[in-house]
């Protein structure tokens, strides 16, 4: 009896270990990342529905998906399923990234993580020490291509990651951070090219900032366009005489959109800097013919050959800017009617709020819609797009100057999204203006301040006390489909997807869904944990849709929180990523 | 050195710093200065929630960074500045390459380091709330410099020549301000540049012929580079000579201990230490009571 007990208990330990192993190895089989797969080139032109692989999820920078599971039926019912808490420290205005039901993470710490798209369980993370000196800030955006997640950092450097594992591949520096160069926002691969621009262009290092072309197997830089032209060409002799050691500015601090047919990249370039003519010396203007003042390529779209850096054309937006109107934003790549015909457009949005549309095979200018109050622009010829600039809204050294929008813009870095559901453009938008004085703000010798102008931010004149707006623009005919209005400032990206929705964030932590048709509120979540200042995205997993958002305060449009000081954030400001789905 | 007698009000200042900076120091961190964080102004430090304490009240906690021209010179009157408050000076030398810095980043420094910081020019509505500056220590000049011995004063520089500024300065915005009012052929082209470094160096290269730099910085220049020896410093004729007087940063709440240093500093301008300093490093500033 004894000998068979013990045999017995053997067995049963025996067979209990074994089905232990086979738990394990059910659990092991069961791990998502083991069935991740490469992501190829025709992936990134045409990506899975369950998917969200780059920035604006497709390569024409739409920003929309056609998941419908969630709809204007039942996104009532939408719960949140998961939450996941980001490292604090540093501001994110995080874009996730989710392949085969993996989601991928960049926290402000460049503390990288793999987590089970379902249900958040964290699978890997890898984590880039950023040198002392550097604070730690997070990127829109990344890529992934073939095997590899490929992170920009804000030492400027360039990372590959081994998308199973977390394991680094390559690392390549692009600048030296010591200059102020920076990054902070990621990548786009392009025809096997890894395109990435430079921000942080301010006194530390003239010449403005760049784009690169970078080989995706192991980094090395391929190309180099400079945002700020140079040589003796028209392009190059518009900076009023001053040299290329005195040219600031030209910050390409936005991932671009790319066009397979054309083989190119479209991307923004910000303002020159610093903000003020004057002291930037292209103010007053030279007396020499063979100059002008218009500081190219700041706030242009430049077209570019992401396989040889080839600038094949470019469009300038605003010239001689001196209000830090960016027009860096997202590029939307759309075929939209045109006086009778379909013409290949590239559209976008700058700070002024005014959406402008170029002829994405030659540059030519097209048409524009303002959206938010403006007072900068007092007309714009309708040939040729060029600005007439009010002047009593340029600064002036002794005097203070009004103008709107403010330094953040009627929409700052929250990207506008296309619904091909609906043609519309969605914006999110807000409305402030700013009395602007010129100040010397060069406190101590390495302690700088701003670009020399100060902003006193105001509501606009006839303001109905509702700062936030999100809006939908039809950009067939340019027309005004709804437009929603609350005091709180919209302070996320658009959503729109194939279930006739469109998710927003606020600042005061709220994320709503519209109708996409009729601007009808259809859900709104409990206050959540910070405001809202990313880029939703929305994925599947197993046939169940979710959506996702990443709350931090990231600075962007929470600059608005001194016309909304009853808005009250915490203080550590928290990050947190919250995925919502609607109840099995 | 200066003994407290030599300023006997601050005795009662003395007495009472014993008690507040520890009270100061429990009070919330200075993040709470987000009345309106806007955002050059909201000053962040990573992991500032870990960040205790400090623990010994009967330090003056001072940094100096070597990449200020005058860090040796301001070290010296923050040692005295110490002294004359009867506390014992503790340096803190920041060692950074970082070419620029946005002023958001002090306030890490700050939380870590010192209670005050050397090196900041008095610019009326120059700083943010969460910031103050204690009086002046000394002051200084822009400089106008050329390397063209038959230049003595701005005057004398032919309209087409170009003046190279360090950009964004007060003087750099005089200079721009009454350029704007002259005839366009009157004119100097005007080029920025982002640090009185850059200028002098377009100075030497020959890119301009006359800059406008922080006159502390040509002094710093002139002693470690040779190359530098024969820039001469010119009248700034027609224009007024632009002066700022620097003192030190502190965080906004240090409305107590900015006070003592004030009397401090005007004790020892007073008495002649702060003149004996400059003096000591030939150092192109002046002591105003």
């Amino acid at each position: 009896m004894k000998s068979s007990s013990k045999l017995t208990a053997i067995l049963a330990v025996a067979a209990s270990l074994t089905s232990l192993a086979g738990v394990q190895a059910s659990v092991a089989q069961e791990n998502p990342i083991d069935k991740l797969t490469p992501v190829t080139n025709e992936m990134l032109l045409n990506p899975p529905d369950s998917d969200w692989l780059m920035w604006r999820r497709t390569y024409d920078g739409w920003g929309y998906s056609p998941l419908d599971q969630i709809n204007k039926t039942n996104v009532k019912d939408l719960k949140l399923v998961w939450a996941w808490g980001m490292s604090p420290g540093g501001r994110t205005q995080e874009t996730p990234l989710v392949h085969d039901g993996i989601m991928f993470l960049q926290n402000s710490t460049t503390l990288i993580q793999a987590l089970d798209a379902a249900t958040g369980d964290l699978i890997w993370e890898y984590k880039y020490d950023l040198p002392e000196g550097v604070n730690p800030g997070g990127e829109r955006s990344k890529a992934i291509f073939g095997d590899k997640l490929i992170i920009a950092t804000r030492d400027a450097q360039l990372i590959a990651l081994e998308a199973k594992t977390g394991k680094l591949v390559w690392k390549n520096s692009v600048a030296n951070s010591k200059f102020g160069f920076s990054f902070s926002s990621g990548p786009i691969v392009a025809n096997g090219v890894v395109v990435q621009g430079t921000t942080g262009c301010g006194g530390g290092q003239p010449g403005g900032c760049f784009y690169t072309g970078h080989d995706v197997d192991t980094g090395k830089e391929l190309w180099r366009v400079h945002t700020i032209a140079r040589g003796d060409t028209p392009e190059g002799k518009s900076w009023n005489g001053v040299p290329v050691e005195s040219r600031y500015g030209g910050s390409a601090w936005i991932t671009g959109a790319y066009d397979p047919e054309q083989n190119l990249i479209f991307a923004g370039v910000g303002q020159p800097y610093p903000w003020n003519m004057e002291i930037a010396g292209l103010l007053p203007k030279s007396s020499d013919p063979n100059v002008t003042n218009d500081a190219l390529y700041t706030n242009s779209t430049l077209a570019i050959d992401p396989n040889t850096g080839e600038l094949k054309w470019y469009h300038q937006y605003l010239p001689t800017d001196s209000l830090d109107l960016d027009y860096v934003y997202e590029r939307m790549l759309i075929d939209l009617p045109v006086n009778g015909e379909v013409r290949k457009t590239v559209v976008t949005t700058g700070k002024l709020g005014i959406i402008e549309a170029l002829d994405r095979t030659t540059g030519e200018w097209l048409w524009a819609k303002e959206t938010v109050p403006q007072n900068v622009v007092a007309s714009i010829d309708q040939k040729t797009g060029a600005k007439t600039i009010n002047q009593d809204t340029i600064p002036k050294i002794g005097e203070t100057t009004f103008n709107c929008p403010a330094d953040p813009g009627g929409r700052a870095w929250q990207a506008t999204a296309y619904s091909p559901r609906t043609k519309a453009l969605y914006l999110p938008t807000v409305e402030f203006c700013s009395n602007t004085t010129v100040q010397p703000l060069d406190p101590g010798e390495i302690y700088t301040g701003g670009g020399r102008q100060t902003y006193a931010r105001v509501p606009t004149p006839d303001s109905d006390g509702n700062i936030g707006q999100v809006r939908a623009v039809n950009l067939d005919d340019q027309s005004d489909m709804w437009m929603y209005r609350q005091h709180p400032p919209v302070t996320s990206s658009t959503l729109p997807t194939g279930g006739g929705l469109v998710f927003v964030g606020s600042l005061d932590r709220k994320f709503m869904a519209f109708d996409d048709e009729t601007g009808e509120k259809l859900w709104e979540s409990g206050k959540l944990s910070n405001s809202l200042e990313s880029f939703p995205i929305t994925y599947s997993v197993g046939g169940k849709q979710y959506v996702a958002i990443t709350a931090n305060w990231a600075s962007g449009l929470g600059r608005l929180q001194s016309l909304t000081p009853e808005i009250k954030l915490p203080k550590d400001n928290p990050a947190t990523l919250y995925v919502f789905a609607l109840p099995d | 050195m200066l003994a407290v007698v030599a300023f006997p009000h601050l005795a009662v200042l003395l007495m009472a710093l014993g008690l507040a900076v520890p009270v100061a120091a429990l009070l919330p961190a200075p993040v709470a200065a987000q009345q309106e964080p806007e955002f050059f102004d909201q000053p962040y430090a990573p992991g500032e929630w870990n960040i205790g304490r400090r623990m010994d009240e009967a330090q003056l906690r001072y940094c100096v960074d070597h990449r200020d021209p005058d860090w040796e010179v301001a070290a010296a009157i923050a040692d005295a500045v110490a002294q004359g408050l009867l506390l014992e000076p503790r340096r803190y030398v920041v060692e950074s390459d970082f070419v620029l810095e946005d002023i958001t980043k002090i306030y890490q420094i700050m939380l870590e380091h010192c209670d005050m910081h050397m090196g900041f020019k008095l610019i009326p509505e120059g700083y943010s709330d969460w910031i103050t500056v204690t009086r002046a220590y000394y002051e200084a000049e822009y400089a106008f410099v050329t390397a063209d011995p038959d230049i003595h004063a701005l005057a004398d520089l032919a309209p087409s020549r170009p003046i190279g500024a360090t950009m964004g300065t007060s003087a750099h915005i005089r200079l721009v301000s009454y350029l704007t009012a002259l005839p366009v052929a009157k004119r100097w082209p005007t080029y920025p540049y982002g640090s009185s470094d850059l200028a002098l160096q377009s100075l030497l290269n020959g890119t301009v012929d006359v800059a406008v730099v922080w006159a502390p910085s040509l002094w710093a220049k002139q002693r470690e580079d040779p190359a530098y020896a024969n820039l001469h410093v010119i009248d700034s004729n027609p224009l007024p000579p632009t002066t700022m007087g620097v003192g030190a940063l502190m965080l906004g709440d240090e409305t107590f201990l900015r006070n003592a240093v004030g009397e401090a500093i005007t004790a020892l301008i007073e008495d002649g230490t702060i003149q004996s300093i400059l003096e000591e490093y030939e150092f192109p500033a002046t002591v105003k009571p």
